[in-house]
């Protein structure tokens, strides 16, 4: 039981860790700090897997500790520790031009160059843009998550979603042209 | 840009991406730990099997030696060789405990490491490993670059000592690096990159250092040192200017 538990988190984990990494690097532009908190978010996603599964396991348990949508639980963590992190350590939010690792070899190295300066300026708007707008672009555009499942995330209707990301990208636009 | 081109945009930054064996290591650290924490408690649930107790303690500890074994066996291997990841572990590892200021360092140390392998690789004539080394010396060099371009100001301006160690290292690697191109006839790789965050800290240390010195009360000879750096300085010859700094401060 334990060994298929293991593998079925194991499973998850290969699923979502690039996705809540971006999700999280993109808010908080280091790549330490943005591992960091990857790693809590799959620990406290692990304990909670496990004791649902062990609670799965007995009769007359409390029904709402079961995870019903993985995603949207580890996205929940993400942001909550998101939160706890800028709260606790009062961080100001550092805008940097590095790491994120671009690979398209065949581009040459002028286009390349153009290329990581708009992502860069890109990467520096996300991060100083509203949080639940932020959130909606990474998922929509980025992760090309549907809006059902990022109305499940955020608990809100369709069309509330749909009104959201239409609004978030106006945002990202302004910024991206204020800041030029 | 047009509404295309920025979703076109967005799409790229999904080459964000963690890196492989922090991925690995951080999986194998959530869930390994676990196992064992299990294998514990079932102990407990059975108390019946007290008997078994001491032989099934004997697997974990068992199981420990193999792995510390293992992992020694390991520090002897080279890139492209089957236990090199262990070692690439215990690399990691130890440059994910040392604090921001040690990684630098920590980075070259490694990629000096990197070529004295492709020494052991073109003496042993085991052409199939030439790549796996290149490429994690060439990784090395680019993190320790990284890192470097990252520094603190503040820090480095206050104990030069750091950015010493950083310089006699990356010397160390320059040398390294072209006996070892010579030897092998081949190019490793490109240090620009290293170079130039190594030259603007220095530049910044420096130009820190020197206005630190002005407003202090100097001796005759001091200020004849200090006069003599700053002409390094107008020369950008930086390297110069933090030896004759780091001799007017006493650190040599």
């Amino acid at each position: 039981m334990f060994n298929l538990l293991r593998k079925t988190y194991s499973q998850i984990y290969d699923q979502y860790v690039d996705k809540i990494y971006r999700f999280i690097f993109l808010k908080v532009n280091s790549p330490e700090i943005a591992e960091d908190l990857t790693s809590e978010v799959f620990l406290r996603g692990w304990e909670a897997y496990k004791n649902q599964n062990k609670i799965k396991n007995r009769e007359n348990e409390i029904k709402n500790k079961e995870i019903k949508n993985i995603q949207a639980f580890l996205y929940q963590i993400a942001r909550n520790l998101i939160i706890d992190y800028y709260r606790d350590k009062g961080k100001a939010q550092l805008v940097s031009t590095e790491n994120a690792s671009l690979a398209d070899l065949n581009q040459n190295l002028e286009e390349k160059a153009i290329l990581n300066s708009d992502l860069d300026q890109i990467k520096e708007a996300l991060a100083n843009l509203k949080e639940d707008y932020r959130e909606v672009i990474v998922w929509y555009y980025l992760e090309e998550f549907s809006i059902p499942e990022i109305a499940k995330i955020l608990n809100k209707s369709h069309s509330a979603v749909r009104v959201m990301i239409h609004r978030a990208l106006q945002a990202l636009k302004s910024l991206l042209v204020s800041q030029k | 840009m047009t509404e295309k081109e920025l979703i076109f945009q967005l799409k790229q930054l999904r080459t964000i991406k963690p890196r492989k064996d922090w991925v690995v290591l951080t999986r194998s650290r959530i869930l390994g730990l676990e196992k064992d924490r299990f294998f514990l408690g079932g102990l407990r649930i059975f108390p019946l099997f007290r008997f078994f107790r001491y032989k099934l303690t004997l697997a974990p500890i068992i199981s420990v030696l193999i792995i510390i074994g293992l992992f020694g066996f390991a520090q002897q291997t080279v890139p492209g060789q089957l236990f090199f990841s262990l070692k690439k572990i215990t690399e990691t590892a130890q440059i994910s405990l040392s604090s921001p200021i040690e990684k630098p360092k920590l980075h070259l140390k490694l990629a000096n490491k990197r070529l004295e392998d492709l020494n052991k690789i073109a003496q042993a004539n085991e052409v199939e490993n030439l790549l796996p080394a290149i490429e994690e010396f060439q990784m090395n060099v680019s993190r320790a670059a990284e890192k470097l371009a990252r520094m603190d100001l503040n820090v480095t301006s206050s104990d030069p000592l750091v950015l010493k160690e950083i310089v006699q290292e990356s010397q160390k690697l320059e040398e390294n690096k072209e006996k070892v191109e010579a030897s092998l006839g081949i190019i490793v790789g490109d240090t620009e990159e290293l170079e130039s965050a190594l030259r603007e800290i220095e530049k910044q240390t420096a130009a820190y250092l020197i206005k630190d010195l002005e407003n202090r009360t100097l001796k005759e000879e001091d200020k004849n040192l200090l006069a003599e750096a700053k002409e390094d300085f107008e020369k950008e010859n930086y390297s110069r200017v933090l030896e004759k700094i780091w001799r007017l401060v006493n650190y040599q």
